[in-house]
């Protein structure tokens, strides 16, 4: 008996609530989706309609496109045209396009410009197709609206501990490297790395600025002309050729299968012994010799500063401190016989002022012998640092090597270094350095596409020192 | 007892490397094996027809596409034109001409802007008309189609002397048959 009052009871405020103000705010647009879910199937008449409206529209882009094309033909045809009076030889294209113009009807149906545009589809001669892209280039670049540039980011973060002396575990902001490119002509390329990072530097052994401090250096920074295989010249701040892992490796951990460079190819700022960037210019080239693969390197630059009195900055960026320029000469081969070896030396040759001698001879003689593979690497360079104090017939020889060896394996790579370097007490540029050698040894897992993490123990001889026990965990990446 | 852990640790990833080393150069990128429904077509090689080089050893392709060469005989600047990731072309140039894998590729290109050996980053495109149309405008383009998908707006170039219609040429791409 209830049944019904309560349905009939349910109906009226079912009746209300219908004609209430708030359910037709839910009503409404519910009732209108039933309308449009209504209609969608009345606008699929058939498979072939749509694809011929599809067809259409695509044809009347390629129109309007091929348009496009007559009216820029057509002002080349007058300028040309201007230039002589002589009856021109045409372009074959703007004619055909022309002609189809012509042909077309009003409203052309689909089967009309496809046989249209097919016809229309004869390829231009390798000249005019030059000239065209010539020209698009050049559009491309007077358009003060589009950059040139292409940037890419490098970035690194270390958890850094060790038993030396007064160091702390602490977390490191690496080097926040902009790569920056541009390539301005076809032969022309500009090249930076703009870096940001922390301080303080290590310039021969002393310590300078505020630890915590950023500052900004340009790492690299030229001008690229190349015209051909053989020769490319290349004007500005560069990483001296000297060895393999200073033209391999620049500014990026994430490159590195290590979380470090080698200690031998510290970068001057970091304490290292080598001039690794120089301001001057660089021929470098392909030399014929078939499947030897023959490479030179051939550079003239500012060289370093000298160490005392000591420097702000290592690197003559904008003063040399004397006339006399650094030369490198570097040769390696490729051969075509041994996928990714390559062996190689370089000398490189300067003369340092230092205030406190009469002047040094530097000369530093580099030879490597590396397979790099995408799955395995050994990488093997010895270098000899040559001090000759002018006037006196003494010399100090400074050697220093390193091996490092790493394999693929999934997502991880194990590795190993040795490197070594022994220094004189009595050296006249660096003493402080004296002897350090010792293993590296560590794993690199490569997290994502572009972000690697590795960890690294480090053991490191010192002369009548404790040696030195070191862990580090780093998270590189590229962006 | 730190010290002789580190060693030991050490010693331990140095014999790692060393078995690992004859492994290394063991591999070999060879052809996988054909699945059922699938066929093979020859990949051609195509450059713009401005360009007068008409064959290239394998040799001479790896260096072009892993940026050991960035010029043509007659001073254009080598423009590489790349399929996308995964497709069957883009596979059978890594297997036989780049002998990486994709991540070593990428890698590879990457590096190689850095240190600056080579000029220009390669070109991705999606479709085989898209292939056609760049390589056709850009003098100094270097890409890569199945035969069939070929036509007279490029160039095909031999490869060890042989073009993709002869029955030795080395670059085939895997193709499933169309049901």
């Amino acid at each position: 008996m209830q049944i019904p009052s309560l349905v009939s009871s349910d109906r009226f405020r079912l009746l209300n609530w219908i004609t209430s103000r708030r359910s037709a705010r839910i009503i409404l647009p519910f009732l209108l989706m039933l309308l449009c879910g209504s209609t969608l199937p009345a606008q699929e008449p058939g498979d072939e309609t749509a694809i011929d409206k599809h067809t259409v529209q695509l044809l009347m882009q390629r129109i309007d496109q091929l348009e496009a094309r007559v009216r820029q033909l057509e002002a080349d045809k007058q300028e040309a045209g201007a230039a002589s009076t002589a009856t021109a030889p045409g372009f074959p294209v703007a004619r055909r396009v022309d002609s189809l113009e012509s042909t077309l009807p009003v409203q052309p149906s689909p089967d009309t410009l496809k046989q249209a545009l097919a016809s229309a589809r004869i390829p231009a001669s390798p000249a005019q197709s030059e000239r065209s892209q010539q020209q698009k280039d050049m559009s491309e670049r007077m358009d003060v609206s589009k950059t040139l540039l292409r940037i890419r980011g490098f970035g690194d973060l270390t958890l850094h501990g060790d038993t030396h002396k007064g160091d702390t575990t602490s977390f490191s902001l690496g080097q926040l490297n902009l790569f920056v490119t541009s390539d301005i002509s076809e032969r022309f390329k500009f090249l930076s790395e703009i870096v940001f990072e922390g301080g303080p530097d290590t310039i021969y052994g002393v310590t300078r600025g505020q630890a915590n401090l950023f500052t900004t250096d340009i790492e690299r920074y030229f001008m690229q002309y190349s015209p051909n295989d053989y020769v490319t010249i290349s004007a500005g701040r560069v990483h001296t050729a000297i060895g393999f892992y200073n033209t391999a490796y620049h500014h990026s951990t994430w490159f590195q299968t290590t979380t470090d460079r080698p200690f031998l190819f510290n970068f001057e700022d970091r304490g290292g012994i080598l001039p690794v960037h120089t301001v001057g210019v660089s021929v470098s080239g392909l030399i014929p010799s078939g499947r030897l693969g023959l490479h030179y390197i051939a550079e003239v630059a500012n060289g370093r500063e000298s160490r005392a009195p000591l420097q702000e900055e290592p690197v003559a960026n904008v003063v040399d401190e004397e006339n006399h320029k650094g030369i490198n000469l570097a040769l390696f081969a490729r051969p075509e016989a041994f996928r990714g070896l390559q062996v190689g030396f370089s000398v490189y040759r300067d003369g340092l002022e230092p205030p406190s001698s009469r002047g040094v001879e530097e000369t530093i003689m580099a030879v490597h012998a590396v397979i790099t593979r995408p799955t395995f690497e050994w990488l093997n360079e010895g270098v000899v640092i040559r001090h000759s104090l002018i006037g006196q017939s003494k010399a100090y020889n400074t050697p220093g090597f390193y091996t490092q060896v790493s394999r693929q394996y999934g997502l991880f790579r194990p590795y190993f270094r040795y490197q070594y370097v022994n220094v004189a007490k009595t050296e006249p540029i660096f003493p402080d350095v004296g002897l350090r050698h010792g293993p590296s040894a560590g794993i690199r897992y490569d997290v994502d596409e572009f972000v690697a993490l590795k960890f690294q123990y480090d053991y490191t001889f010192l002369r009548q020192q404790p040696g030195i026990d070191s862990l580090s965990l780093q998270l590189g990446f590229t962006f | 007892m730190a010290r002789s852990a580190g060693l030991l640790i050490t010693l331990s990833v140095v014999v790692l490397l060393l078995v690992a080393l004859p492994r290394e150069a063991a591999i070999s990128m060879q052809p996988p094996k054909l699945e059922q429904n699938t066929h093979t077509e020859p990949l051609a090689i195509i450059v713009n027809r401005s360009n007068a080089v008409n064959d290239l050893t394998m040799v001479e392709l790896r260096k072009l596409f892993l940026g050991g060469r960035s010029h043509w005989p007659n001073g254009r600047r080598v423009t590489l034109v790349m399929r996308a990731p995964g497709e069957p072309e883009y596979k059978t140039i890594l297997r036989d001409v780049c002998q990486m894998d994709e991540t070593g590729l990428r890698n590879h290109i990457l590096h190689s802007l850095f240190t600056g050996e080579m000029l220009v980053s390669p070109k991705t495109l999606d479709t085989p008309a898209g292939v056609r149309k760049f390589v056709f405008n850009v003098p100094g383009a270097v890409g890569y189609l199945r035969l069939s998908e070929v036509d007279d707006t490029v160039k095909i170039v031999a490869l060890d002397e042989l073009l993709p219609e002869d029955g030795k040429y080395k670059l085939r791409v895997e193709v499933a048959h169309a049901n």
